[in-house]
């Protein structure tokens, strides 16, 4: 093989990780970058005057730390409700025959079509008279709309890959039908449950559409918008706005860091 | 102690309408305490679906099923004092080999310490000792079987159900695990209910064989009994290796006596079998081709041309064509005597000609001498 052939895909790899990670990077040099040296000239692409001062403001002087926390409460209780429903779901879906079962299973992959914008608005008049704007129930509730449709079509399909006999075996070894599930279904479904883990939480931590409709109260609001407020103040403070750009990736990165190896060994059977 | 299994008018139709298929037909037999009894049939035929309904995991559509004096139709498989072993192994992938055998055991909720112990004995009787530790994946078809088995055998149920257990191994092995089966029997007090397509695995280690076709038992019996006195044409060509030969033949009446024709030599029939073949004009005779001996030919024998000749080792099977087109096959020793496309004349003993109603199919006599 030339070392042209060897160094190609490299060259290209190099290229994409630029493209990728050089935003990641800036965004990072800007958030340790004093106010008074972000906008003084030269903007050089290496800088040594480091400070904690826009993170110490954004945490002490802001309102980041409430929004972080209501956005963590709405993707926790996102995840967990979206796990019970979809497993429970996907695997009624699997096991039972009901009436109306394909026209179940394919109206609730119609339902994730709809852009969260169609559902904001009927969502915003049904939660004003349920009294359920401005609470995390409902913006829990609103981000599961979303991705339950998905999360119950994927747990659907992981338990069909499930063999029906591990449950008989477990059945036939004197185990209930919520044994059998809890012990031999749901190992083996738990790539599929990562996955429904993953994508709520995505889905949930992004969210801007609901939250932003729903969550009109300024101390309700998750970070998304809370951001969005930032920028919107008279002058765009860069540095903070970047260094709470920072805070908020880390819980995604952390999820994804711990996460990788069983959703890549779910890849690796599903293939 | 052992239960005997008392199944009585049992039904299973699945889907509805057109689609109905009928699974087991109105089957009633039972099996004794610590039996070997072996379901054995086609595909199809409803074995599988028998045993299933036994384990509780099909629900009969009619008729009922007594564990000793228990009617255990509405129990679910949870409440039966069974264990099953399956045709896929179904080994729980995340468990490792000492969690799946002692799995039974900590549903029931034992203390960790008596699992292990007896967990070890099984394994060690299943010769699993050193792969304890291990995943099933990392074993072999074999040990993976065994350790299904262990798992099954481990809380001493009533009934041990097996669901064609050897049919994912390949054929060496499924000779070794045949005779650790048997000796499992000895040891255990479990009834044991077997069900293959293998009529080999049914033959050697039952006690008793029901042979099935289209959901029906056509014949229950010791397999000695199957295989020499075969109810009707169906069992008699599913037991036995080459398949029996099926030839038709006609009732004539001769001075001596009743006769059949058989491929153009008649041969007379001996008078206390009169009564079973009493105003029928066609027969099927059943010839086994064990019992057809090839002779150069003579005028009394029948005569055809060696058609095929398949080398078996021991033994050759032979394929004769006689003057009508009729094919009979011959097990034969191996050799060169009467290669392919050479006449040769067929010696059949009239003790070995069994006969069968052309109409029923089923069996009227065995031997005719």
């Amino acid at each position: 093989m030339s070392r042209l052939q060897r160094s190609g895909p490299l060259a290209l790899l190099l290229v994409v990780l630029v493209l990728v990670a050089f935003p990641f990077y800036w965004m990072l040099l800007t958030s340790v970058t004093p106010r008074e040296a972000l906008f003084k000239p030269p903007y050089r692409l290496f800088r040594l005057d480091f400070s904690l001062g826009n993170y110490r403001e954004l945490l002490f002087a802001t309102e980041f730390a409430r929004y972080f926390a209501n956005s963590l409460i709405a993707a926790v209780g996102a995840i967990v409700l979206n796990v019970i429903a979809a497993t429970l779901a996907g695997y009624g879906l699997t096991r039972f025959a009901f009436p109306g079962k394909k026209t179940f299973a394919f109206g609730t992959l119609f339902s994730y079509m709809f852009p969260p914008m169609l559902m904001a608005i009927p969502l915003y008049i049904l939660f004003s008279a349920l009294q359920m704007r401005n609470t995390y129930t409902g913006l829990i509730l609103a981000h599961m709309a979303i991705s339950l449709p998905l999360n119950i079509w994927l747990m659907w399909q992981y338990f069909q890959i499930v063999p029906l006999s591990l449950e008989e075996a477990a059945w036939t070894s004197g185990a209930s039908r919520l044994a059998a599930l809890r012990q031999v279904c749901l190992p083996s479904a738990r790539p599929g449950i990562l996955s429904v883990a993953i994508f709520s939480f995505a889905l949930s931590w992004n969210d801007f559409t609901f939250a932003f409709i729903l969550q009109t109260d300024r101390k309700m609001f998750t970070l998304p918008v809370g951001l969005a407020s930032f920028v919107e103040q008279t002058g765009v403070h860069w540095g903070m706005v970047m260094a709470a750009a920072v805070l908020v990736s880390v819980p995604t990165f952390l999820l994804v860091f711990f996460l990788q190896r069983y959703l890549l060994s779910g890849l690796r059977t599903a293939g | 102690m052992a239960f005997s299994v008392r199944l009585e008018g049992l039904d299973k139709r699945f889907g509805r309408g057109a689609r109905e298929v009928h699974a087991v037909r109105d089957l009633s037999l039972e099996i004794g305490e610590r039996e070997f009894f072996t379901f054995v049939g086609p595909s199809g035929c409803g074995k599988t679906t028998t045993l299933r309904m036994i384990a509780g995991l099909e629900t009969p559509t009619a008729g009922r099923i007594w564990f000793g004096d228990t009617d255990v139709t509405a129990l679910p498989p949870q409440q039966r004092d069974i264990a099953m072993v399956f045709q896929d192994i179904a080994l729980f992938p995340y468990m490792t080999v000492r969690q799946n055998i002692g799995y039974p055991l900590r549903i029931a909720g034992l203390p960790r310490v008596r699992i292990d112990e007896k967990v070890e004995k099984v394994a060690a009787t299943l010769g699993l000792s050193d792969k304890l530790a291990m995943k099933p994946g990392q074993l072999s078809g074999g040990q993976q079987q065994r350790v299904a088995i262990g798992r099954a055998i481990i809380k001493e149920p009533k009934v041990l159900l097996m669901d064609e257990p050897l049919s994912a191994l390949d054929a060496r092995l499924r000779v070794e695990m045949r005779t650790e089966i048997l000796r499992l029997h000895r040891e255990i007090s479990s009834t044991i209910i077997y069900v293959t397509h293998d009529q080999v695995e049914a033959m050697t280690m039952s006690t008793r064989v029901a042979v099935m076709d289209q959901g029906r038992a056509l014949q229950v019996d010791p397999p000695r009994v199957i295989f020499r006195r075969p109810a009707d044409i169906t069992v008699a060509t599913f037991i036995g290796t080459p398949a029996m030969n099926i030839i038709p033949a006609v009732v004539v009446t001769t001075p001596a006596g009743l006769a059949i024709e058989l491929l153009g030599r008649s041969i007379p029939v001996s008078a206390r079998y009169h009564a079973a073949l009493q105003g029928l004009k066609r027969v099927e005779v059943g010839l086994r081709p064990q019992a057809v001996r090839l002779m150069p030919p003579a005028p009394d024998l029948i005569t055809g041309r060696v058609f095929l000749r398949e080398p078996l080792g021991l033994e050759d099977e032979v394929l004769v064509e006689t003057a009508d087109g009729t094919r009979v096959k011959s097990v034969t020793a191996a050799g060169d005597e009467f290669p392919e496309k050479t006449v040769v004349g067929l010696e059949v003993s009239p003790r070995d000609i069994h006969l069968f109603s052309s109409d029923s199919r089923l069996a009227l006599c065995y031997g005719i001498q």
